[in-house]
């Protein structure tokens, strides 16, 4: 269903950074490490803030689990599971 | 003067309500061409001049991925436009800032709009924006679009860029850091040195480095483009290499750099912790226990109000009609035109307007829930269940919407922003029975499973969602696949709905479906009215009037042997009666015997009546088989004889591609019981039971009604939201084939295992 063609750009997967968005729990935050997946997924992340760096916060998750809700730059935002875990993220305090 | 004027800015920015307040009621909806992306326009006038208003599509980028920003692109590109009016969410300054940058890039004159200053407010944003303006270089206009508030002051600006050369000029650039700048200003020399565009050319720099395709292709057609396109290569790896990450999300992070440094200065977040109500909103709407349930109960509410409120204005119509119809046969009695206009005219396209004061309030519930937010929320909740099909969320609303009426649910596909979705929401959309269907349901199943009609009719139900869920599946894996996106949908904010902004909404969507009355069901009605009145003198091989009197004459006959038969017996008895106290007519004996004459007499009297309606049946089912209606019914007997059908179900299936509802008026018209047959009617009932059909025949008779093409207003409907006849043909004959298989199917595993016979 998606282009699963691989960009050359990859996502770096060091060890002691494997924390994906889609593991943070409702409440907790996360600094945005790395977004992977295709070209146009990345871009459409970027373009909607989701900017390297930036601070994001999961607010909850759908009544059936999926998808998640979260607060970026000041607004709500929704990303199924399947695509959060394409974002590496750091969890901050 | 006339000026072109642009709205472009993000979803839900408040484009709209600015668009209208703009502009008034004067405005115009059609589609962009090529494309089925909503184009409004309206215009209105200040100082003298004349300014045309082009409302583009909410986007969030320029970056062409969605039909809506190629749209936005296209336009803005193609410099129709005098000045480009940005509508900036202030309570959303960062994010929507970003379309911004791609704006004052463009190069266009530039008026930028803080809508939503109220909430920013409440928010505790205070933004400074006279130094927002000198940073971005363009006149900056704080407005509260629902109030109206500083919408005359917007109108003065755009005059004033306008008419003003001093205010076109563009002072400011975006600044990138600065090895990104040292590539631009490379491209940008080589650009201007081949002279190649005639646009902006920082802007054709900047996209070249985004690895932008259009721009790409535009610069390939001139000369020296080698050299522009091969420096562009060597700066992408530069880029690339410095910073990590592709071109163009480099430079997409630098725009977000950019606007970060102008937040910096120019906004104050006031430290009171303001309290996000949206938010507070949905603890409770899309709680994880809570949330599905409050979900079911709006639903469950929107059909609930649909039908019952819908109900009492559709007795009106329906008396109306009756009465108009009354009145035109008094007026001119027994003429062709009459009957056109009667039978034709106001019954086909009456049958669908008395659907309209539902269609109405399904609209203006739909408007309230997208206006309120709730929509998005709906999405949300329910993106998991359509994920499964291959959908967004969202496409959920028009599959509930089918249930209503396939029409506006089709129309209501719009709310989906990808062209794929759309396409795959509306082909699997028919397969969601409409109120329409139900008519026809409640007459075959009445008639074949008195006992078990409710559960025939449900089943029905489940089986059409089934073959939407199963078509879905397929379709996204076959004929629609690969061009999914991912699901990223922005919550916005709850809002009170304004009344304006409902009514416009509903209406819009509504005089769509009038103008469809208009045309294709009033010409669809006249056909079918032409098909069953000409020819006018038809030959039958029984000559039905004699017919009759010879039936009528036998049963009088029979009536007066019982009656002498009576009178012989009774002047028997009185011979041997003697009782001097009763007279003889109220004894015992005589009222048995009268008794027993009375019962004879009634069974021979109901025998006479159904024969003799039982013969008229037969003579207007031999008149419709001559009528052209029963000639095209024959034709496509054969096709149809092996789900069991006759020529009677050909034609009923005919008639109703124009509206289902039909199919159970021209059984009306088979069998002889006049056009108002309700579903419940006798007559059609024992027509269809005496007519040799099985309620195995039956049962594959509903499956097909259920299935094939829902009707010519949902056709139209295929074809304006689509956009291609392409689409449309395949739906059409998709849904017949899943139709005739599965109408098949239980057709011949019935006969085999002799269910139902
Ligand atoms: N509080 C507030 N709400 C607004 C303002 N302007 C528009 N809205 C609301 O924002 C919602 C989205 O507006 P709309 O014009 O449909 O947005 P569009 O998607 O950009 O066309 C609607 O519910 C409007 O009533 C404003 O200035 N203040």
């Amino acid at each position: 269903m998606f282009n699963f063609k691989r960009p050359h750009h990859k996502l770096h997967t060091s060890d002691e950074n494997d924390l994906r968005l889609s593991d943070l729990k409702p409440g907790e935050k996360g600094r945005i490490v790395e977004i992977g997946g295709s070209e146009n997924f990345r871009h459409r992340l970027i373009e909607m803030g989701l900017t390297r760096d930036a601070e994001i916060w999961v607010d909850k998750y759908a009544p059936l689990r999926d998808p998640m809700e979260l607060i970026v730059k000041g607004y709500h935002l929704s990303l199924r599971g399947m695509d959060a875990q394409k974002i590496a993220v750091e969890r901050i305090a | 003067m006339n000026f072109n004027i642009a709205v472009a800015g993000n979803p839900n920015c408040g484009k709209t309500t600015i668009f209208n307040a703009l502009t008034g009621a004067k405005q115009r909806v059609g589609n962009w061409p090529g494309v089925t992306v909503e184009k409004k326009s309206g215009h209105y006038t200040h100082s003298d001049n004349i300014f045309d208003v082009i409302d583009l599509p909410g986007t969030y980028s320029l970056a062409a991925f969605s039909a809506e920003e190629t749209v936005v692109r296209q336009y803005l590109e193609n410099d129709e436009a005098d000045v480009v009016v940005n509508i900036i969410d202030a309570s959303n300054l960062e994010r929507n800032l970003f379309l911004t940058t791609q704006l004052i890039e463009l190069g266009k004159p530039l008026v930028l709009v803080l809508n939503m200053m109220d909430m920013a407010d409440e928010k505790g944003l205070q933004i400074d924006v006279d130094t927002l303006a000198t940073l971005l270089g363009a006149p900056v206009v704080p407005v509260v679009g629902r109030t109206g508030e500083g919408i005359d002051l917007l109108k003065e600006k755009i005059l004033r860029v306008s008419t003003e050369i001093s205010m076109k000029a563009r002072l400011i650039d975006i600044r990138y850091p600065r090895d990104i700048e040292i590539e631009i200003e490379k491209l940008h020399q080589l650009i201007q040195k081949n002279d190649v565009t005639d646009k902006h050319s920082r802007w054709t720099s900047i996209k070249l480095l985004e690895s932008d395709q259009q721009t790409r292709d535009e610069v390939r057609l001139h000369n020296n483009c080698a050299d522009i396109l091969d420096q562009a290569k060597i700066s992408i790896n530069r880029i690339e290499v410095l910073f990590k990450d592709t071109g163009r999300a480099t430079i997409s992070s630098a725009r977000y750099g950019f606007i970060q440094g102008a937040m910096r200065e120019c906004v104050v977040e006031s430290l009171i912790d303001s309290v996000d109500y949206s938010r507070q909103i949905d603890r409770v709407l899309t709680n994880r226990w809570l949330g599905l349930p409050i979900f079911g109960l709006f639903m469950w509410l929107m059909f609930k109000l649909t039908y019952d409120i819908g109900s009492i204005p559709m007795d009106w119509i329906d008396s109306g009609l009756v009465a108009l119809m009354n009145f035109i046969s008094d007026l001119l009695p027994n003429s062709m035109f009459a009957s056109l206009l009667v039978d034709g005219v106001i019954g086909g396209v009456g049958a669908i307007a008395v659907f309209l004061p539902n269609i109405f309030i399904l609209f203006l519930i739909i408007a309230v829930l997208e206006d309120s937010g709730y929509m998005a929320r709906v999405a949300f909740i329910m993106d998991r269940v359509m994920h499964n099909i291959g959908l967004h969320g969202k496409a959920f609303i028009p599959m509930i919407m089918g249930f209503g009426c396939n029409v506006p649910a089709i129309m209501g596909t719009r709310i989906l922003e990808s062209r794929r979705d759309r396409i795959l929401t509306v082909l699997i959309n028919p397969f969601m029975s409409c109120s329409a269907r139900l008519p026809v349901y409640v007459l075959v199943a009445g008639a074949f499973f008195p006992d078990n009609a409710a559960t025939v009719i449900f089943s029905m139900y489940i089986l059409g969602i089934i073959a939407a869920i199963g078509s879905g599946k397929l379709f996204s894996r076959t004929i629609l696949k690969g061009m999914s996106k991912p699901f990223v949908l922005e919550l916005p904010p709850y809002q009170r709905p304004t009344l304006r902004s409902l009514v416009l909404h509903t209406w819009e969507r509504g005089y769509l479906f009038i103008q469809k009355m208009g045309t294709v069901i009033l010409v669809g009605s006249v056909i079918i009215w032409v098909l069953g009145y000409f020819p006018t003198e038809v030959e039958l091989d029984r000559d039905y009037g004699s017919e009759r009197t010879t039936l009528a004459q036998y049963h009088d006959s029979q009536l007066a042997d019982l009656e002498s038969k009576f009178k012989k017996s009774v002047d028997q008895d009185r011979s041997g009666y003697h009782s001097e106290m009763i007279v003889y007519e109220s004894s015992s004996s005589y009222l048995e015997l009268h008794e027993q004459f009375q019962l004879l007499q009634e069974e021979l009297t109901s025998e006479k009546s159904k024969q003799l309606y039982s013969l008229r049946q037969q003579e207007i089912g031999d008149i419709t088989e001559q009528k052209w209606i029963g000639r095209v019914g024959k034709i496509f007997e054969p096709i149809v004889r092996p789900l069991g059908f006759t020529w009677r179900e050909s034609v009923a299936l005919i008639t109703g591609f124009v509206a289902k509802e039909i199919v159970v008026s021209t059984y009306g018209v088979l069998f002889g019981v006049g056009e108002d047959v309700d579903e419940g009617s006798q007559g059609v009932i024992s027509g269809l039971r005496s007519s040799g059909m099985t309620p195995l025949v039956a049962l594959s008779f509903l499956v097909f009604t259920l299935l094939y093409t829902p009707c010519l207003a949902t056709v139209a409907a295929i074809k304006r939201e689509t956009g291609t006849w392409a689409y449309t043909f395949f739906s059409i004959a998709y849904s017949l084939g899943l139709a005739y298989s599965l109408a098949f199917g239980v057709a011949y595993f019935g006969r085999m295992f002799n269910w139902l016979s």
